[in-house]
């Protein structure tokens, strides 16, 4: 999988593609306008991460080119605008994902790995880990073969771990992904903690292994024991 | 008041008084110069009396006609030779009235024997003469007031009018629009100097409000982008498999302070968007049903606190206003009643044709209620709260001439926004 990440920020770049790098992602970086579209009319790429802000031009045009030369690749915007304009206008030209800055690099991750899940099996497979195996058509969790209900927070909570093993999430990155970032009580803290608690349970009760580690004042991770 | 009418105004009272003072003193002058006709007239008949009584030493009372009617009475004992100017009226002889009549009165000596003599001169001509001439003075004056005011209006109407259609066009100029405001040209050389310098000031308006757009636009993008580095820098940092307690504890710090500063950041540069009005798009929406579907987002966090929900709805709230605002509004209103609520508490939520009122259990403020809706005026002292929520609300509702009003009567606060 060839991810390419358009960003001027030098060190940002560098920390999208070490991350993604770990995920067994072929991360390449362009730090100009021209560079990225000299890229994307040399190579082909699985995902292209693109920020609107470039000092030599604007992320809108690149995503146009791409969608013209290589309609394939799944497109995610990473922008510090967060008018509702913006957002509309990228989807509006065909990227699949908007990000607003500051975003966390385990989400990024998560919506790289559905977006390329997505485009390559129209989403029609299944996710497998260990003995843990999510349809994610019908949105059914089979720990061991046997079927387990979760609800809605904690399937959404079980994907996100899926995308992210062996990494350390923050509960704030979790939170964010299951209730946006509106929520920005103490209280979502909590509820993260009695989601992860549930989880664990009924992955526990079907026979699975304790996957969730807590990461002592950081989060949780999800690893094998 | 109008300016062509305060000026109409002005100049028919002027004018009234102007003409009043020229007409009253026109009739003096008449007057005057009347009296002094009759009076010389009066003078030159007493000479001809006092060179016939010289001549003749004797004078009688014979003289029938009104016109020259001279008077001769004896006069006994003492009296004062005195030249005197009277007006009399005297009764006519075949009409039942009194006409008015100058009269000279001197004493003069006829065979020896002091006599006083009156001679007179009927002014009844004369003062037919000034009627005519005041009435005549009225009505010319009158024709000229009125035909002046006339004129007056028309002129000023026709002079003000290119004023009248520039102050139109500025009035409907949104310095929001790229479009420059054009005032009207004239002949007269203020209305275009006026022109040119409102012209001026809106496209430095216009051009302000761009750059500080730009710059609120640019400054998000600048300090987003820094955080986004540490946050990145941090997740990549809590990978490591080797990290004591004491740099979890220093991490997760940075962490916090860091998203604190970029939710800051977003919350003050929404707060200078919605005062630059950079939200213009809008539709009418229904508030109630908004914040009816807003609370679906919550779902989790009122089960998780164990929040009652109320909802009591009489009509719909219609409002046109910018969507992206209205949702701002609804989810801070929410998250405020939420946040400040204790478990096991209740959030209500009401709405009416012209209000929508969100209220929710909660301690008694600690703080002025007059204060609630300042910036970074903070209930709690968690560092999960920014201190802008309801500010924005307040912004929100400033900018979309809704109204917004707290009420507290103990456990429950509410908020109440009407149209």
């Amino acid at each position: 999988m060839k991810i390419l990440v358009v960003e001027d920020e030098k060190g940002l770049a560098e920390s999208i593609t070490d991350y993604l790098s770990r995920e067994g992602f072929v991360c390449e970086v362009a730090n100009t306008f021209w560079q990225a579209d000299e890229k994307i009319s040399l190579y082909q790429y699985d995902c292209t991460i693109v920020d609107l802000t470039l000092p030599d031009g604007n992320g809108f045009d690149i995503i146009q080119t791409l969608k013209k030369i290589a309609s394939a690749t799944g497109i995610i915007i990473i922008s510090a605008r967060n008018t509702l304009e913006d957002k509309l206008k990228g989807l509006e030209i065909g990227s699949d994902d908007y990000m607003t800055k500051p975003f966390h690099l385990s989400e990024l991750n998560a919506r790289v790995k559905s977006l390329i899940r997505r485009r390559n099996f129209g989403g029609n497979n299944d996710m497998i880990w260990k003995d843990i195996r999510v349809n994610l058509p019908a949105r059914k969790v089979f720990i061991k073969d046997i079927e387990t209900t979760l609800s809605r927070k904690e399937y959404d909570l079980l994907l996100y771990f899926l995308s992210n093993i062996d990494v350390a999430l923050t509960k704030e990155s979790i939170a964010e992904h299951l209730w946006g970032d509106n929520m920005d009580s103490a209280d979502s803290l909590d509820m993260v903690y009695s989601h992860i608690k549930n989880l664990r349970r009924k992955i526990v009760e079907k026979g699975g292994k304790d996957y969730i580690q807590s990461i002592y004042g950081i989060g949780y991770k999800f690893t094998a024991p | 008041m109008k300016l062509l009418e305060k000026a109409s105004r002005i100049y028919l009272l002027a004018s009234l008084l102007i003409y009043l003072a020229v007409g009253i003193a026109f009739f003096w002058i008449i007057k005057f110069m009347i009296y002094d006709e009759v009076e010389s007239r009066l003078m030159v008949e007493k000479q001809d009396f006092e060179t016939y009584v010289r001549t003749n030493d004797t004078w009688s009372n014979n003289s029938y006609f009104v016109e020259n009617k001279i008077e001769v009475l004896p006069v006994f004992g003492k009296y004062k030779a005195e030249v005197v100017f009277t007006d009399t009226l005297i009764n006519n002889r075949y009409e039942e009235s009194a006409d008015p009549f100058r009269q000279l009165t001197f004493y003069t000596l006829i065979g020896g024997a002091p006599y006083r003599v009156a001679i007179r001169k009927s002014m009844i001509e004369s003062y037919k003469l000034i009627e005519a001439i005041s009435a005549a003075m009225i009505a010319f004056l009158g024709l000229l007031l009125v035909s002046t005011f006339l004129f007056h209006r028309v002129l000023s109407g026709k002079l003000w009018k290119p004023f009248y259609d520039s102050l139109a066009r500025i009035k409907d100029f949104d310095w929001t629009k790229n479009k420059p405001l054009e005032t009207v040209r004239s002949e007269i050389t203020e209305f275009n100097e006026l022109g040119d310098v409102m012209e001026k000031m809106a496209s430095k308006m216009q051009h302000d409000y761009r750059s500080l757009r730009e710059f609120t636009e640019n400054a998000s993008h600048e300090i987003q982008t820094p955080l986004a580095l540490i946050n990145a820098r941090v997740e990549q940092f809590i990978q490591s498999k080797d990290l004591g307690e004491n740099h979890t504890y220093w991490i997760e710090e940075i962490y916090h302070a860091a998203r604190r500063m970029s939710r800051l950041n977003q919350g003050l540069l929404l707060l200078a968007k919605i005062e630059n009005q950079q939200f213009t798009e809008q539709e009418e929406l229904d508030l109630s049903e908004l914040a009816l579907n807003k609370l679906k987002d919550f779902e989790d966090i009122l089960q998780h606190k164990e929040i009652r929900l109320d909802l009591q709805s009489s009509g719909s709230f219609r409002k046109l206003m910018s969507p992206a605002l209205a949702d701002i509004l609804l989810t801070n209103l929410i998250n405020n009643a939420i946040r400040h609520n204790y478990t096991g508490g209740e959030l209500r939520l009401e709405s009416g044709t012209d209000y929508v009122r969100v209220s929710n259990t909660g301690n008694p403020l600690k703080s002025d209620p007059e204060r609630l809706f300042e910036r970074f005026k903070k209930e709690s002292t968690g560092a999960e709260s920014l201190g802008l929520g309801l500010a924005i609300v307040k912004q929100i509702c400033d900018n979309c001439e809704l109204r917004i009003s707290y009420q507290y009567d103990a456990p429950i606060h509410s908020i109440k926004i009407t149209g």
